[in-house]
């Protein structure tokens, strides 16, 4: 098994840093490679006191073997490596990963739960999760799930670190799922009237199982379709649109003007809603169950998704209290993980209580 | 903890017919599908509504009494097994589909629904619900996400976890929670994911929203037939390895083979030391083409003989062949024990040559019928309960087994639970440390105990006496 350049194994170091700190009560902020630090996850000012935990040179696969479908690798390990090395053996991440810069960790993408714009139509981060081992808030270093399809034995503490944000512990390798890559892929652009989308997004339940993701911003419907090449032949003639040369890793990524507002949040709404958003500019992924806004009004989103049964989540600019189902279970899972709370907790407070956003 | 003061607080609640306390009509509910484990409860309720779970959870919290929850029954890992001192919840009279959305391509059920019906409901929108247990005609939809239950076609299309977006659970206090919803992301933690086969142990399941799959415009079976297992199960990660998911991928040994072809005549290889049967389903073009693969690799794997399944009449009778092959290995044997372990697929000739050889040690004979795509073994000891010493000999060697396969990389259940019966192996798999984070999660949602108190998670000083007790060091 080749490992990728500058593979290195702290994990004892670092669990001698949380048991020194678990040992004083000191507070740790957990960091990797800092590229989602813009999207509403650097903590507030009040919170500097909270000591680095660096561990973005925790990095390097454990264990790669293609005819698994599965990859170990440590958490520090940059997202573009594992991407080249899965493309080299045909294969891809089952999950759509955002991956916002070259230096974006595998550790960081698992700890903010983020999917890309095949998430609709394909698997989410979460489901790709087939084990993760850690450290706890005690400083012990525990193992939950492995490397296997299937595995039910004990709780599912590996999957909850998905978007926990480093708040039930500091995530040091995970083993994920993994996918073929498509024998084709293509996009396909439509120009569509705001008024026309719902009844596409009611259509490509007819493109299933060969659309892949979907996108729509300024009058133009993106889909991008995946599958055996004979099969798209079969589909393309009968769908129109033009040719598309549609940058969907940009959208992922979350690279480009739109992403780089002063303000930008993402309402998630159940697929099929109908919401209607007056204000900012909008960008629709997810066939319309995630409505990106650049430069709204945050609180009034907030409104907006709980009317629609939704959610709203700050990436930049103003925050809103987040919308927490059994917020106590929250104080109490963390309590169980991180009993002195000395794990991100600027996060905890800004995302994981009601008094939270900013 | 008084079970006498909780049986009068409840009777003032329910009605005689659905608070059970008589030995008779309690006898029915002592076990479940794991029978060689048994308890009499102090009392039975057969819930009916939400209403129903809320008030047992209460009054057992107040009389702190233990509650073990129970859906169809037909769990193989004695999760649902009653505890002497406690009361038994039955949820499988909540069974009503509650609300089809063919646009947000979600059901809304009772957990007392059962798995088939779901599909059945869902069928004329052009949907189905894809995890499909062997026992997905009398399991129920509660039971499934307590357990995480699997199926054949989770290779492709996941497990229950993959499958649900919204849960309604009652809390040990006797609280209720809505957790997940109809969004394709979650606020917070994935509490979602944390229910998800912890067994009962955290809540109490009252609704349950599924997500459901579109039908397959084509289905397409093969069959294969293998002169040795190691060549079929070789085939199995070959096939993996040339990009091709299969809807399904199952494999199965000659003596399950025998069993099956004796009970329904599907039309298999008898002369086959294994098969595989393989479905391939999607747009009919990827179909043909993955077909194309699939057959390619399964004759450079050295399969004797490659059949497409003419129709769907022929399809069903394959399937109906695997899906029965537990019974037909009943009839073979006065007794059967299934167990459940999943390892690194690479790894499956290994564990079914190390299966052979463990069982010649106790004198037994095992037959393999699994989900071979996801790794996931199904050993079926064959044994006879009259004969003194051979449920010892049974466990010993279900013991060996799941050990081996947590040696080899992989898990000591991968879709069956642990409930009563992995619970000794549970130390082998995890160290104290992993242990007591269980521990403190159980008692953090359950801080008096109560839900389903022996099952899934085994206490400290267990753990060390079963490892001192096996030689190995945790």
């Amino acid at each position: 098994m080749a490992d990728l350049p500058a593979a290195q194994d702290r994990s004892s170091e670092l669990q001698q840093q949380v048991q020194a700190a678990f040992a004083v009560q000191h507070p740790l902020a957990i960091q990797g490679s800092g590229s989602r630090a813009g999207f509403g996850l650097s903590p507030s000012r009040q919170y500097l006191q909270q000591q680095p935990l660096a561990v973005a040179a925790h990095r390097g696969v454990i264990d790669y073997q293609p005819d698994e479908l599965v990859i170990r690798a440590r958490a520090g390990t940059r997202l573009v490596e594992l991407e080249h090395l899965l493309a080299s053996h045909g294969q891809r991440f089952a999950a759509d990963i955002p991956v916002p810069s070259a230096e974006s960790t595998l550790g960081g993408a698992v700890a903010s739960g983020w999917d890309g714009p095949g998430r609709s139509l394909g698997v989410s981060l979460r489901d790709t999760v087939l084990g993760c081992r850690l450290i706890n808030g005690r400083g012990d270093i525990v193992h939950f799930g492995g490397q296997v399809m299937k595995n039910v034995a004990g709780y599912d503490l590996s999957r909850l670190q998905v978007g926990a944000l480093g708040t039930l512990g500091v995530i040091l390798d995970v083993a994920l799922r993994l996918a073929p890559l498509p024998e084709t892929q293509v996009s396909r652009c439509f120009a569509v009237q705001p008024d026309e989308v719902d009844s596409w997004w009611r259509r490509s339940k007819e493109l299933r199982p060969l659309l892949s993701a979907s996108c729509y911003h300024r009058g133009r419907l993106q889909l991008r379709l995946s599958g055996r090449t004979a099969a798209l032949e079969d589909l393309l003639p009968a769908l129109g649109g033009e040719a598309s040369d549609f940058d969907w890793q940009a959208l992922r990524n979350l690279r480009g003007d739109f992403f780089n507002g002063r303000q930008l949040a993402c309402l998630y709404v159940p697929p099929r809603s109908r919401v209607d958003i007056e204000q900012g500019e909008v960008l629709l992924d997810w066939e319309g169950a995630r409505l990106w806004v650049k430069d709204g009004d945050h609180q009034q989103l907030q409104h907006t998704a709980k009317a629609a049964n939704g959610f709203l989540r700050v990436l930049r600019g103003d925050g809103a209290a987040p919308l927490l189902p059994a917020e106590h279970w929250h104080r109490r899972l963390r309590g169980a993980l991180d009993p002195a709370g000395i794990l991100n907790p600027a996060i905890f407070r800004e995302q994981f209580t009601a008094a939270g956003g900013r | 903890m008084s079970a006498e003061a909780l049986l009068k607080e409840l009777r003032t609640q329910l009605p005689a017919q659905r608070l059970l306390t008589q030995r008779e009509q309690i006898a029915p509910f002592e076990c479940d599908a794991l029978s060689v484990y048994c308890a009499r409860p102090q009392a039975v309720v057969l819930a009916q509504c939400e209403a129903d779970v809320i008030a047992v959870a209460r009054a057992c919290h107040r009389h702190r009494v233990p509650l073990v929850t129970r859906g169809a029954g037909t769990g193989l890992s004695a999760g649902a097994k009653p505890i002497e001192c406690g009361v038994l919840l039955v949820t499988a009279a909540m069974n009503r589909i509650l609300e089809l959305d063919s646009e947000a391509m979600t059901a809304r059920v009772e957990p007392g629904a059962v798995n088939l019906q779901v599909s059945r409901a869902a069928a004329p929108m052009g949907l189905y619900y894809a995890p499909d247990p062997s026992s997905q005609i009398a399991c129920s939809i509660g039971g499934n996400v307590a357990e995480n239950a699997g199926g054949v076609h989770c290779l492709k299309y996941g497990v229950t976890v993959q499958n649900v977006a919204a849960l309604r659970v009652v809390t040990s206090e006797g609280e209720l929670l809505t957790i997940g919803g109809q969004c394709l992301a979650q606020p917070g933690y994935d509490l979602l994911a944390l229910m998800h086969g912890s067994e009962g142990c955290l809540g109490i399941i009252t609704e349950v929203t599924v997500k459901l799959t579109p039908l397959p415009a084509t289905t397409r079976t093969l069959m294969a037939d293998f002169a040795c297992v190691r060549a079929a199960s070789d085939a199995v990660s070959a096939i993996v390895r040339a990009g091709v998911i299969p809807a399904a991928l199952e494999m199965m040994d000659a003596l399950a083979i025998s069993a099956t072809e004796a009970f329904c005549h599907a039309g298999y290889g008898l002369d086959a030391a294994a098969i595989l049967i393989i479905d391939l389903d999607g747009h009919p073009r990827e179909v043909e083409a993955e077909l194309e693969l699939v057959k390619g690799v399964l004759g450079r794997s050295g399969a004797t003989r490659v059949q497409l399944a003419a129709d769907d009449a022929q399809r069903a009778l394959w399937w109906k062949g695997r899906k029965s092959a537990f019974p037909a290995i009943g009839r073979l044997s006065p007794d059967y024990y299934c167990i459940d372990g999943t390892v690194p697929r690479h790894r499956i000739g290994d564990v079914l040559e190390a299966i052979q050889s463990f069982a010649q040690n106790y004198e037994l004979r095992v037959a393999n019928v699994f989900h071979a795509g996801d790794g996931n073994l199904h050993p079926i000891i064959m044994f006879d309960g009259g004969e003194d010493g051979a449920l010892e000999r049974v466990e010993k060697l279900a013991a060996d087994i799941l050990e081996y396969c947590i040696a080899v990389g992989g898990t000591i259940t991968g879709e069956h639970g642990v409930g009563l019966e992995k619970i000794n192996q549970m130390a082998v798999q995890f160290s104290d440390a992993e242990i007591s984070q269980f521990i403190a999660i159980k008692q953090a949602l359950d801080p008096l105990n109560l839900l389903n108190p022996d099952k899934q998670i085994p206490e400290l000083a267990r753990c060390q006496e079963y490892r001192a007790l096996r030689g190995s060091h945790g």
